[in-house]
This record gives C-alpha cells, sequence and structure tokens, in this order.
C-alpha cells in the first residue's frame, strides 16, 4: 500500500472542507431595512430583517443609526417581534453637518447572542427644507460601545453572497488546483523537451486533462454561482471571457492530441503547445481581468481576496480545499497516466 | 416627494423578487456546485472506466 497516504490525505482533506463548509454557521446580518430613508426633526420606525438573527432570543437588542466615525443615533425603542424581526424606534436629529442633501447611514445592531453587526447605507436620512446645516442635537458622539463578540466559528455575512460565499471552498479553490495541476503539466512538458523521455509526455498530458476538467468545472460553478448572486449565467465580465478563451486554447490541446497517431510527433506538437497555451493563460487571466472592471475580487480595482471576503474562518477551510483538490487532481491524472503507459506498452509490445 | 415614493415602491418590488432566494440565503447554490464538481468527477470516472474495458478486451482478443 506504498503510495496511499497522499490519497487518503486528499480524500480525508476534503471530506474535512465538504462538513466544516456546510455546517459552520454564517454570522448574523440584516437583509430588509424599511423604510430606508426619512427627514430630519421626525421620528421613524425601522422594520428590520435579520438573517441568522437571534432578536427575541437575545432580548438585550440595541440598534444605533452612524453618520460618521463619532455620531450616531441610539435607538429610543426597539421590540423584537421574532428572532428575525426587530422595530427599532430613532429619533431622528434636526439637521447634520453636510454639502450633501442626504446623508447615508449605518445601522448598527448588537445583542448577545449575535454580538454586534452592521449594515452601510440600511438608511438615508434627508435634510429638511428647514433643517440647518449643522449637526444638531440628538447626535451622540460616544454611544457606540459595550458591543459584544460571542465566541465560536462563523463564516462572514455578506449581503448578496449569502450563504453562497461558501463556494469560495469549491469554485475558487478549484482554479487555485487547476493551475497548480497546469504547472506540473508545462513542468512535465519542458522535461520532455528536454530528455524526449516520452512518459513524461503521458505524465504532461494526464496532468493538464485533469486541469482542463476542473477548468469546466470551474466555468460551470462559477455560471451556477454567478445565478444566485449576479442574476444571470453568463455576464460580459471580462475574467469569465478571457478564462472561456484560456479553456478553448486548452481543448485545442486536446484535439492536437488526437490529430496524429505517431507517438514522437504528438508528444513534440502538444509540449510545444501546452508551454504556449500556460503562457498565453498567465496574461488572459491574471492580467487582463485586472486591467478593466471586472465582478471578481482582486480585478478592476476591487480589493484583492482579503477582508471580510475571505477571513480568517474561511482561510481555515479554503487552504485545505486547495491542497484536496490538489491531491485528488494529481490521484486522477496518476490513473490516467497509468493507463496510458498500460495502453503504450501494450501497443508497442510486439 | 412623489419620486422618493416612487423609489420606495421600485425597492420593495426589487426585494420581494428575491424573497425566495432570501429565505434559503440561496445554500441550494452552494448545494449546485457541490454536485456540479462531484458530476465532473463521476464522468472522469466513467470515461476512465471506458478506456480500461476497452484496453482490457484488446488485451483478451490478442491473446
Amino acid at each position: 500500500m506504498k503510495g496511499i497516504w497522499w490519497k487518503l490525505a486528499g480524500a480525508i482533506l476534503f471530506l474535512y472542507v465538504l462538513i466544516g463548509g456546510i455546517t459552520v454557521p454564517l454570522k448574523p446580518g440584516i437583509t430588509e431595512v424599511s423604510p430606508s430613508h426619512g427627514y430630519t426633526g421626525t421620528q421613524v420606525q425601522l422594520d428590520i430583517t435579520g438573517y441568522n438573527t437571534h432578536f427575541a432570543a437575545a432580548g438585550d437588542n440595541r440598534a444605533w443609526l452612524k453618520l460618521d466615525s463619532v455620531l450616531s443615533i441610539p435607538h429610543s425603542a426597539i421590540t423584537a417581534d421574532d428572532d428575525n424581526r426587530l422595530k427599532a424606534n430613532f429619533v431622528l436629529p434636526q439637521g447634520f453637518a453636510s454639502g450633501d442633501q442626504t446623508a447615508p447611514l449605518t445601522l448598527i445592531i448588537d445583542n448577545s447572542m449575535d454580538g454586534v453587526f452592521v449594515q452601510p447605507n440600511a438608511f438615508f436620512l434627508t435634510r429638511d427644507t428647514t433643517s440647518n446645516n449643522v449637526n444638531s442635537g440628538g447626535w451622540e458622539s460616544d454611544a457606540l460601545k459595550g458591543f459584544h463578540h460571542p465566541s465560536g466559528l462563523a463564516f462572514p455575512y455578506r449581503s448578496i453572497l449569502n450563504e453562497t460565499i461558501r463556494n469560495t471552498f469549491f469554485h475558487v479553490a478549484l482554479w487555485f488546483a487547476m493551475f497548480l495541476l497546469l504547472i506540473a503539466g508545462v513542468y512535465h512538458a519542458i522535461k520532455y523537451l528536454r530528455t524526449k523521455d516520452i512518459d513524461h509526455d503521458t505524465r504532461s498530458a494526464g496532468y493538464t486533462r485533469v486541469a482542463l476538467l476542473y477548468g469546466v468545472l470551474g466555468l460551470i460553478t462559477g455560471s451556477v454561482w454567478a445565478r444566485f448572486t449576479w442574476d444571470t449565467f453568463w455576464t460580459q465580465d471580462i475574467k469569465l471571457n478571457m478564462t472561456a478563451i484560456a479553456m478553448l486554447i486548452y481543448l485545442a490541446y486536446l484535439l492536437l492530441r488526437t490529430s496524429t497517431e505517431d507517438v514522437d510527433k504528438r508528444a513534440r506538437l502538444s509540449a510545444a503547445y501546452s508551454i504556449f497555451a500556460f503562457v498565453a493563460l498567465i496574461p488572459l487571466v491574471f492580467v487582463i481581468p485586472r486591467l478593466t472592471d471586472s465582478l471578481h475580487p482582486g480585478n478592476g480595482g476591487n480589493p484583492a481576496l482579503g477582508g471580510e471576503d475571505l477571513d480568517n474562518t474561511l482561510r481555515l477551510f479554503f487552504y485545505p480545499s486547495i491542497i484536496a483538490l490538489t491531491l485528488l487532481g494529481v490521484w486522477m491524472a496518476s490513473l490516467l497516466i497509468r493507463y496510458e503507459r498500460l495502453r503504450y506498452k501494450w501497443t508497442f509490445k510486439t | 416627494m412623489l419620486l422618493l415614493a416612487c423609489d420606495a415602491g421600485i425597492l420593495s418590488a426589487q426585494s420581494a423578487s428575491v424573497d425566495f432566494l432570501r429565505s434559503t440565503g440561496k445554500i441550494y447554490a452552494v448545494v449546485a456546485v457541490i454536485v456540479v464538481i462531484f458530476a465532473g468527477i463521476v464522468i472522469f470516472l466513467f470515461r476512465l472506466d471506458n478506456k480500461l474495458t476497452k484496453l482490457e478486451n484488446q488485451i483478451k482478443n490478442e491473446q
């Protein structure tokens, strides 16, 4: 049973990612606030809908509308209808110091069970015609304190993404694993060109085929994810189209390998082509999308994976998932390689 | 004022259409993604299985 440990490691790691990635809960979040705007000098009752919240169970809810890093309004009255519905009353101040007619306010909620969570731009405060351009009474400067920070593992709540933030472990990790497998494929392609050992060609083809499978799965999973978050299966997002081009370049690699029966010719052609395809892949997937607008993190001026998009709880499963998918990919590739070796041996036996 | 009222109407209509998705927190998207990956691996296995069967038959016939 030599050489089984890494296969087992891959399977166990992936099981860990599957179980952990599905069962770890999401942090609480705010999905809806109504009304979403009001006028200075009035009173407002906000109907707040929460996700994964425990408003009724906790009982000690507090809410604030935050103007800037200093000023906020604490709630004047608060009632929890149930765990996901909260009614918070606010007495809106007479004015605020801003040149704009409307100020976006951040809603902050805190209780002992959920801890503190925020919804930026939850409420828009519009200046009444009679109000002045100063921070008048009603704003408090040190109201935001005494937050709860419950222990326990939870993934960050991101509006729009919601539960689909878990797809980071599958969709995103799939691309990382694909890239590692392609590196293995190119490594053996170069090795073949240097040594002319046909076994390197077999290996290069095995890794590249599995990488391509991952790439196609990555495109499909991305499409499914986009359907639920961006509300479409395919967008004109630059990263999608560039990746699709890269995939087509690699599909041509598969065609190339079936185009000739001459083993040495095929090996030389496909080794050279796979180096070309890999070199083409880097600007297509990593450079061009960063230059224009894109919905993907790390592209078009978006922050790279980090912050709330990839916090430490997500890393706990994201990195193992890359390792697991890579190990499983190497396993699948090794099956292909062993099959090809057998076929090669049998074909040239006589 | 009328404009604001219209805005509010549009906002609430939009949130109603995604209510179903929100009620489940879009967990089906995660399920679908896992199913796609699993299906991909199964397709890979089927194809490898077929290839092996062909090679086995070839070896059997020539012996």
